[in-house]
């Protein structure tokens, strides 16, 4: 616990961390969504207006989530490693890691969620904030993964990007056709999209989302494991 | 002159054989670079042995092995559980504060409360950077840093301690109390191993081991 709050504050001593981490995801949401929409009617989507609100606020919680990811593992490696192999073990500081993002990542959630009540009425506030959550640990789960396999600041941020564009231009609303298997999204963004148009989403929408955010964060935590183990 | 030669004693870090190559370049023109091929070296409790070489002998290859930080390719290792390791650069968080460092290399090394605090205040007397216990590493000197760094691999007393390099960055002062420091954890039966390009103070160790070609060989 007391490493999972250390690992936490460390990027929040940077005062610009915070502020970005409010700020953008809130902008975000009260920028980008009317161009969202017309963007997904341009695409042959069908979007309409309140959903696009509603997906946007998942978006920005996932890009700056995936990025936080990607940043709390690559970064900090060689001391984690180091941490690791004096004994703390793999398995403990992957746990601390991953947690510490999971609490960041909440902050920016909350920042989109926020801004997503203040643009729009939300039928399902419940659903939706639990989807835009969903959202936000997905990516933290891919970012922890790029930032496990890939350490350059780069070439990792550049693929986390490249996941995300991948995932949402391919998402439910934004084309014509079905979600093809990289929309790794797919279920969050239909749930809030659904919670943006007043529509509650079946159970089994829940059981496959809380599947998927749980293989995601069982594959990142595999990967940071992998990534400091002993190799004696 | 050698000191502290005890060869009745285990060896508290044996090495045999101990080879590893990495692969370079793309793909289609792979190349395999031999580092060590066949390294071999051993520490006794109560000596201080040096490692030296050329750069790129493949020094710090055969520390990390020794660490576990990378896989060997083949040769056998047997080291002791309690292990300290100062990296060459310094591992730490740069927006964390010593005293953070401090406490979570004790949780690493199950010290108690207690215990770990006697031995970092210690340490911090002993390399005297206790002034900078609160500040955050990002504004450290790169001598202090490296103080950290070394106080880290001290903090649970361990068997064998692995210095990488220990000194760069120190000021005549601190080179000298590192040296001190060295010499007292030797006679208190701590196993010592020092790698550097570059080993000025011969006269103080034990045995000092030069890596060519890939293997160990006794120098001096």
């Amino acid at each position: 616990m007391i490493r999972t709050v250390m690992f936490a504050r460390e990027p929040l001593r940077a005062p610009f961390t915070l502020a970005l981490l409010v700020v953008v995801p809130a902008l975000f949401v009260i920028a980008a969504a009317g161009a969202l929409s017309d963007f997904a009617t341009a695409l042959g989507g069908s979007l309409q207006a309140d959903a696009a609100v509603a997906l946007s606020a998942g978006w920005a919680a996932a890009f700056l989530s995936g990025a936080l990811g990607f940043f709390q593992a690559a970064s900090a490696r060689g001391a984690d490693r180091r941490l690791a192999l004096a004994g703390l073990g793999p398995a403990r500081v992957a746990a601390s890691r991953i947690g510490a993002t999971l609490v960041l990542a909440c902050v920016a959630a909350l920042a989109a969620f926020g801004a997503l009540l203040t643009r729009v009425e939300v039928a399902h506030p419940l659903h939706a904030a639990v989807a835009v959550l969903a959202f936000a640990v997905l990516y933290v789960a891919i970012g922890v993964i790029v930032g496990s396999l890939i350490t350059g600041p780069l070439e990792g941020s550049l693929v986390v990007v490249f996941v995300f564009l991948l995932d949402a231009f391919a998402g439910p609303g934004m084309t014509g056709g079905s979600a093809p298997p990289w929309a790794v999204s797919q279920t969050a963004a239909e749930t809030l999209i659904a919670a943006g148009m007043g529509v509650s989403s079946p159970p089994s929408d829940w059981g496959t989302l809380a599947l998927v955010i749980g293989a995601a964060l069982v594959i990142a935590f595999a990967a940071f494991v992998a990534s400091a183990r002993n190799r004696s | 002159m050698s000191v502290g030669t005890s060869v009745a004693v285990r060896p508290v870090l044996r090495v045999d054989g101990v080879a590893k190559a990495f692969a370079t370049g793309p793909p289609w023109h792979r190349r395999r670079v031999e580092v060590l091929r066949g390294a071999s070296l051993q520490v006794r409790p109560g000596e201080l042995v040096g490692l030296v070489g050329e750069n790129g002998s493949g020094k710090s290859t055969l520390m990390q092995i020794i660490v576990g930080l990378l896989a060997r390719d083949s040769g056998t290792l047997v080291k002791p559980e309690r292990l300290g390791y100062c990296p060459q650069q310094p591992l730490l968080w740069e927006k964390l504060t010593v005293s953070e460092h401090f406490e979570l290399f004790a949780q690493a090394y199950h010290l108690d409360q207690e215990s770990a605090a006697v031995a970092r205040d210690a340490l911090l007397g002993e390399l005297a950077f206790s002034k900078y216990l609160a500040y955050r590493v990002e504004a450290l000197s790169g001598g202090t840093r490296q103080k950290l760094n070394l106080a880290l691999a001290l903090l649970h007393e361990p068997q064998l301690l692995l210095l990488d390099e220990p000194y760069a960055g120190f000021d005549w002062e601190t080179y000298l109390a590192f040296w001190q420091l060295a010499e007292r954890r030797r006679v208190g039966g701590m196993g010592i191993l020092i790698v550097s390009h570059l080993l000025a103070e011969r006269e103080r160790l034990t045995r000092v081991y030069e890596l060519r070609d890939g293997r160990c060989e006794v120098v001096s």
